[in-house]
């Protein structure tokens, strides 16, 4: 293997993690953004959607099922923890609250998916139709993962169009920069928030489904992407969408290339990179300070 | 009941709780204690700072490795070793400190979050001192200076962590009832007026963060003698976590209700995964139900009741 | 509560506690043998530590049938170490303080297993491991007090580099986790491997739970070996083989796994046949007690017993074979007489050896395939290599022949 073709496969590879990151950190920012609440849940969720995912697609047989089904069930399940436990926090002064009560349903939902689905881990497989390999430089790289940067990069200018091209994209931003003056405007901004947080989380389900086929559905699987998520939000800026895009394609490269030439230092590298980003600009690199 | 009545009856109480339970739970009630120091120190920063840290763990970790390896290459008395540990912790954590409060907010808890994942990350690739995901074993309690040596058994170093927590309490009491504390309370209200006063509020700031690393750093040495064993899972951020929720169970800012919340803490993770494996579900379940009806903490609901009485 | 009320409450719990200890001494001379399981019951092994719980439970039914251990029933307290070694030492020590119960199995993590060997002497306890695999645990950090029934990662290593000895495959490389029992494997491989002359082309360690194996796949690709040690177990051997298959690796590779995990196999389907490894406990062993052992468990659980469901019936064997010897539950009776102890269980038969206090166990290469009489594909037996040549010198992890 010459090194064009050794690099490229590397670079590929690098993308077809962030793809599979964006779906969790576009979620996590976009809810952060609109309702200022670090979201310790959002792993979590992300489990939940891979194992929903696959009882989906061992009970129909098709992986398009377990795309459609797991983000729309999740999207359901966030937005009515929404409704019922962070509704009634808003007014209050400290932000202890939706901290504590975001990182006691990350365990609440653990559990809960370890007493539904059991220990043993289950499978996704690889849909037929992406099961195979392209060459590339006369490489072998696999068709699943040139399907997740594809994915990943409709799924970005898709939403990316719609926060800024539509109506509902608009009030979205809105709510997210002032709320009260939207509120006053005759917008019912709680709706806003229970459908953003409810769409967070249909991506990171979404995330999950994707993952699934690649590393399988396991507990624990959530705890491990958790941190992920918040340096990629973090690195990014949090709250900015387009933040959470650069800070996925990053941070994905610096964990395939890290894991490669450092493999000493593989697993401090992104905290590097998040150190060094929030030394030089605090609020992220396209986040505003708070 | 005025305040030094209660310290003493509690002081008194804890004086004897050796002689009352069986050595099996006294090994429960000191790893209380050092949870309960571990989340005063937090409280320092939360409380009175209004910072939150979620990588607090770095404090309790640096303290924890610090004093396994002075303990374990230096052969220095275990007083010495937690001393000397306690001083490294402080000297890292000024540039940590100084770096992490440019920043308020989310982004503070960000940074603190990594350097607490960055120290997690060092100890695997320092491994040949650190022992990587082994850690450190067999840590010693030598005796000494003078040849004093009654921390060396359960009851004895129990009195040690019961002298360190109580001393550290009195120490932090002290400090933010003065007038550190007060500019504290200024910046903590509204710190854009206290910075017009002239007040160098970042300095004051990082001077709480450094506070809050020494005394966790002491909660960590103190465990690591104890357990004579330091592991990479105290750096890890579910620690921060765990730490982070018995300050606002227990009711921030008030020194008493994170011990009190620590104390919560680990009773009821220990009583529950004895008669359950479902425990983490019930633990979940209690903290959700806390923030939702309970913002005060356990204080807060002590204090009300005591109110009503 | 009042003084005065709490004072009686002292004195009615003394006299309570006096009375219901009067029967438990009465009873004492039929007392149960206490087995001190410390295991990983939530957390990232919970899996693995659900397979130690329903053997014991399964060996206490048989053991209970036949009349127990010198008459005495088998009792097994499980404790949660989360995974954790801290949590394991505390929750052990509490096994011991409180439930009195001084003969230990079941742990689960190396580093749990090394944290527990230095305080083992003041517990007065005897520690049997079932699954622990790090060579250190019987050479460097060797204790009077610690056995290990069980294949050792050295030894699987040991086993499978024996096999590639004549193997086609010329050119290997080695990924690991980076977690204590993956760099002693990878050590042990590579010592191996050099000697019956193949080469090494270079290790790879990765970050415990990493998720995305691309770059190494990638790496393996590139460097173009022909065959790949793999020491890695759980959601991390999973999620390798799962984005192996992805690349089409094994078409290219051949991979030979450390452990050989039903679970695994069981997810991963027909995307395992064909992988090959050192098995720590070989299904389709035909031996009467492994049979009995299989029929067992499957009647009882329906499902395929695993590594860990195998090791630890073995070391629960051997302890009990050494329980009857020694005539006694006590500690150091049993150390005494669990050296040299010879045991025949589901792995054909094992020696305690003395001087470091390694079973000997023979080598076992399997290969992953649809075999009669199992639904799933399953390892089956390729090769299987004597004591002797599987069981590395006294208190180290290397072979001298």
């Amino acid at each position: 293997m010459n090194f064009a073709s050794f690099i490229l496969a590397q670079c590929l590879g690098a993308l077809s993690q962030a793809a599979v990151l964006f779906f969790i950190a576009c979620g996590l920012t976009l809810i952060f953004g609109i309702m200022r609440i670090v979201n310790f849940a959002h792993g979590a969720i992300f489990m939940l959607g891979a194992y929903v995912g696959c009882t989906a697609a061992a009970l129909s047989g098709s992986f398009v099922a377990a795309l459609i089904v797991a983000p729309l069930a999740v999207g359901a399940i966030g937005m009515a923890f929404e409704r019922v436990f962070l509704r009634p926090l808003y007014g209050r002064r400290d932000s202890g609250a939706h901290l504590l009560l975001t990182f006691g349903l990350a365990v609440v939902l653990s559990e809960l998916v370890r007493i539904v689905w059991g220990a043993q881990p289950k499978s996704l497989a690889t849909p037929e139709a992406l099961l195979g390999i392209v060459m590339i430089l006369e490489q072998p790289f696999p068709i699943y993962r040139l399907f997740l940067i594809g994915l990943g990069l409709a799924a970005g200018i898709a939403l990316w169009q719609f926060l800024e091209r539509t109506r509902a994209g608009l009030l979205i931003r809105a709510v997210s920069q002032n709320s009260e003056m939207v509120h006053a405007l005759g917008t019912d901004v709680d709706l806003v928030r229970t459908a953003v947080f409810g769409f967070g989380c249909a991506m990171a389900a979404l995330g999950g489904v994707l993952a699934a086929p690649l590393v399988t559905a396991f507990l624990g699987m959530g705890a491990n992407v958790v941190i992920d998520a918040f340096v990629i939000v973090i690195i990014g800026g949090m709250g900015s969408f387009l933040g959470s895009i650069i800070g996925s394609v990053l941070v994905g490269f610096v964990q395939v290339f890290g894991a490669y030439y450092f493999q000493d230092l593989a697993l401090a590298l992104m905290y590097l990179l998040m150190l060094i980003v929030l030394v030089a600009r605090p609020g992220g690199l396209l986040g505003k300070e708070e | 009941m005025s305040w030094r009545l209660a310290l003493a009856l509690v002081a008194g109480v804890a004086l004897l709780v050796p002689f009352v339970v069986p050595q099996y739970s006294l090994t429960v009630i000191v790893s209380a204690l050092i949870f309960s120091l571990f989340a005063m120190s937090l409280d320092l920063m939360v409380g009175y700072c209004r910072l939150y840290s979620f990588g607090h763990a770095a404090a309790y970790g640096l303290g924890a490795y610090c004093a396994a390896l002075i303990l374990t290459h230096l052969q220095v008395p275990l007083v010495i070793g937690i001393a000397l540990a306690v001083l490294v912790t402080v000297a890292i954590a000024v540039p940590i400190a100084w770096i992490c409060t440019r920043s308020t907010g989310v982004s503070f808890a960000m940074l603190t979050l990594a350097f607490a994942q960055l120290g997690y990350a060092m100890l695997f690739r320092f491994r040949e001192l650190t022992g990587g995901s082994d850690g450190v074993v067999g840590i010693p309690r030598p005796p000494g200076p003078f040849g004093i040596d009654w921390f060396q058994g359960k009851t004895g170093y129990y009195y040690l962590v019961l002298a360190c927590l109580l001393g550290s309490y009195l120490a932090c009491r002290a400090i933010m009832r003065s007038n550190f504390g007060a500019v504290l309370a200024g910046i903590r209200e509204n710190e854009a007026k206290t910075l017009s006063l002239g007040y160098n509020t970042r300095a004051y700031k990082t001077a709480t963060v450094v506070l809050s690393y020494g005394v966790g750093g002491l909660a960590g040495a103190l465990y690591a003698g104890f357990a004579g064993y330091a592991s990479p899972e105290l750096f890890f951020w579910l620690t921060s976590g765990h730490v982070l929720i018995m300050v606002v169970v227990g009711g921030a800012g008030t020194l008493v209700g994170p011990m009190l919340g620590a104390l919560f803490f680990v009773f009821l993770e220990h009583q529950l995964s004895q008669v359950t494996d479902l425990w983490p579900l019930i633990f979940g379940s209690i903290f959700i139900a806390f923030v939702m009806f309970f913002p005060g903490g356990i204080l807060g609901l002590l204090r009300r009741r005591h109110a009503a009485a | 509560m009042t003084k005065l009320a709490r004072r009686k409450f002292l004195k009615g719990a003394a006299a309570a506690s006096a009375l219901a200890a009067a029967p438990a001494y009465l009873k004492a001379q039929a007392s149960a043998i206490k087995i001190g399981i410390p295991t990983v019951i939530t957390g990232g092994y919970a899996l693995l530590g659900s397979q130690v719980m329903r053997t014991c439970r399964l060996v206490k039914k048989m053991t209970d049938a036949r009349g127990g251990v010198l008459g005495r029933p088998v009792e097994f307290l499980f404790q949660d170490t989360q995974g954790d070694p801290a949590i394991c030492v505390r929750r052990t020590q509490e096994l011991v303080e409180r439930d009195n119960c001084r003969i230990l199995s079941g742990v689960i993590v190396s580093s749990e297993a090394a944290a527990m060997l230095p305080k083992l002497e003041s517990w007065n306890a005897v520690f049997l491991s079932h699954g622990n695999g790090d060579g250190r645990l019987t050479a460097e950090l060797f204790v009077p007090r610690f056995f290990r029934a069980n294949t050792s990662a050295p030894m699987g290593a040991r086993a499978l580099a024996l096999y590639l000895r004549d193997a086609p495959q010329k050119k290997f490389m080695a990924i690991a986790s980076d977690a204590a029992w993956g760099r002693s494997s990878n050590t042990a491989f590579e010592a191996q491997i050099k000697r019956v002359g193949k080469d090494l082309v270079d290790k790879i360690y990765a970050p415990v739970a990493n998720k995305d194996y691309s770059p190494y796949i990638t790496k393996i690709l590139q460097s173009g070996v022909e065959g790949c040690y793999v020491a890695l177990q759980g959601d991390e051997a999973r999620a390798f083989y799962s984005q192996a298959t992805q690349y089409k690796l094994s078409q290219r590779v051949q991979f030979f796994t450390e452990i050989v995990a039903q679970a695994d196999i069981k997810v991963l389907g027909k995307d395992a046949i064909g992988l090959m490894g050192s098995s720590r406990y070989p299904l389709t062993y035909d031996i009467a007690q492994n049979r009995a052992f299989v029929d067992a468990f499957m009647a009882e659980y329906k499902e395929i017993p695993d590594w860990s469901d195998g090791e630890m019936y073995q070391a629960l064997m051997i302890l009990f074979a050494a329980i009857e010897k020694a005539r006694s539950d006590e500690p150091m009776r049993i150390v005494a007489a669990m050296e040299d102890l010879e045991v025949t269980s589901v792995k054909g038969p094992i020696r305690m050896r003395k001087c470091d206090h390694q079973g000997e166990n023979q080598g076992f290469v399997v290969r992953v395939g649809q075999h009669k009489g199992f639904a799933e594909p399953v390892g089956e037996i390729v090769k299987i290599y004597p004591r002797e040549m599987t069981t590395p010198d006294c208190r180290s992890s290397s072979y001298s022949t």
